[in-house]
């Protein structure tokens, strides 16, 4: 049986695919196998973040529309062999999805033996969030310290309680909060919610903190999982994060500010 | 001297809306039937504003008499109707109803335009006295209980909504609004561990936390109303 997991956020630009790309090359990279499905239709760009925009031919709404199987329309990553993407259409609208058809591909996946699905939401509460999250097992709330995202973080997990199939069952999703774009300096400087803020106001496990870090941005542009940058501070973050979700118990880290050493305090750093 | 004998006032009550997607009689008068025999207590007597938005221009082809007819006949007490198109407005005050201002034309210093709540989500089977809830009351969530009280076991967030005919608990922090006795019951109270609310009411009297000493912000309270003020103290 596969475990459905939706990335999704309420607000925009806080890193839901950024986190969907990491989380599933991370399940992959452990020797999971996982399927990673951006359900941002019309506005597509999981494909971008994971290298694969260029080996696009079928994507999820062929799919539904039964133009293409999902063997057709899913793409192998380049670094790993357990690691699928299912890239959005960039053309069609979002209303080209169906809960029947998302249902469908799903148990398709899962017949398919893969272990884990991730569902990368499109930002807002409208039918592509609703039906990234409808039938999951369980979300991962991404969050930044700033009082709009926690708001709309709190939202989703008020839809997350109600509108899914779980809900509908009256059985629930599991929730795990992952805050991201984390810079401690600013949250001791009083610019940022610090993480117990945070955690005060949704009360919701938190699975992990990825800092702020230039590499992020680095990684999406040339189209690799910032995971894969063992160096990054934010790639080891996501690394300790797809360790806990797996249920491994693992100290969050990158929650101080770093103190300059004396060699760096002496010559600059 | 003269006796005064009455107050005039203006204030905010929760009432229910029925929103009209039809203008075919029948199909009204069969689906309040149904309504009705799915949850008559909950309807009993209740005050109801019919909305006419989603009918437009079709407003004109409502039978008004008929319709108030049939809601009485299911229980509804027929308080007015709202965003009809003006064109219908006159035979719609013959047949006695009284018309209301859409709510957003209303000025900012006048009380919020009533609550909606949505038929859909509320059909108890009988008349529920207590709604106990074990996870937060999230941002957007709105929580009604129309007959009785609810216990909060965890906090409610900004943006959030309970409604209570009865008092509130909260056994957490309380950021949403909170309405209890909106039915009019002047005995409910609401009470909660650490108030942050945005909004207060106890049977229509609200107040917004802005306006509320800071000292008590934060505190464990009791909200009541006393004569026609709304109390806070700390607990």
């Amino acid at each position: 049986m596969s475990r459905i997991v939706v990335v999704t956020s309420g607000k925009g630009g806080v890193g839901k695919t950024t986190t969907s790309a990491a989380f599933a090359t991370g399940l992959a990279l452990k020797g999971y196998k996982t399927a990673v499905i951006d359900f941002d239709v019309g506005l597509r760009n999981l494909d971008l973040i994971m290298g694969c925009e260029r080996r696009v031919v079928y994507d999820f709404i062929n799919v539904i529309s039964g133009e293409a199987n999902i063997k057709q329309a899913l793409i192998k990553d380049k670094r790993s062999d357990n690691l699928f993407i299912l890239p959005a259409s960039q053309t069609r609208d979002k209303d080209a999805l169906t809960q029947e058809g998302v249902e469908q591909v799903l148990k398709d996946l899962t017949d398919d033996g893969f272990d884990f699905i991730i569902c990368d939401s499109p930002a807002g509460i409208e039918r592509g969030a609703a039906l990234a999250m409808h039938f999951a097992d369980d979300a991962v709330i991404v969050t930044n310290p700033e009082v709009s995202s926690v708001r709309d973080s709190d939202r989703i997990l008020g839809l997350l309680q109600s509108r899914t199939r779980k809900a509908e069952r009256g059985e629930s999703i599991r929730e795990h909060l992952l805050i991201t774009r984390y810079s401690p300096a600013r949250v001791a400087s009083g610019d940022m919610l610090a993480m117990e803020d945070i955690l005060e106001i949704l009360a919701v496990p938190l699975i992990g903190v990825i800092p702020e870090s230039g590499s992020v941005l680095q990684a999406s542009n040339s189209g690799v999982p910032v995971i894969i940058d063992k160096e990054s501070t934010a790639g080891q973050a996501y690394d300790d994060f797809v360790r806990r979700f797996l249920g491994e118990t693992v100290p969050h880290r990158f929650l101080e500010v770093e103190k300059k050493g004396l060699f760096k305090r002496l010559f600059g750093g | 001297m003269k006796k005064q004998v009455f107050d005039l006032k203006g204030e905010m009550s929760l009432l229910t809306v029925l929103v009209l997607h039809s203008t075919d009689r029948h199909a009204i008068s069969a689906s309040l039937e149904e309504k009705q025999q799915q949850a008559s207590q909950f309807l009993a007597r209740s005050p109801i504003i019919i909305d006419c938005q989603l009918l437009g221009e079709s407003g004109l082809e409502l039978n008004f008499a008929e319709l108030k007819m049939s809601l009485g006949k299911v229980g509804f007490v027929p308080v007015g109707l709202r965003n009809l198109v003006e064109a219908a407005e006159p035979s719609a005050i013959e047949a006695g109803w009284a018309l209301l201002r859409p709510s957003k034309q209303q000025v900012s210093q006048n009380p919020p335009p009533p609550t909606e709540v949505n038929l859909e989500l509320e059909q108890p089977s009988s008349v529920q006295r207590l709604l106990v809830l074990d996870r937060p009351v999230r941002s957007g969530q709105q929580v009604y209980c129309p007959h009785g009280d609810i216990v909060v076991l965890q906090h409610t967030s900004a943006g959030s909504e309970l409604l209570a005919g009865g008092s509130v608990h909260v056994y957490g922090a309380l950021r949403g609004r909170v309405l209890a006795g909106v039915q009019g019951d002047t005995q409910a109270r609401i009470f909660c561990e650490r108030l942050e609310a945005e909004l207060i009411a106890i049977a229509g009297r609200y107040r917004l936390l802005d306006d509320i000493e800071s000292n008590l912000k934060g505190q464990a309270v009791m909200i009541y109303l006393d004569q026609e003020k709304l109390k806070i103290v700390p607990i």
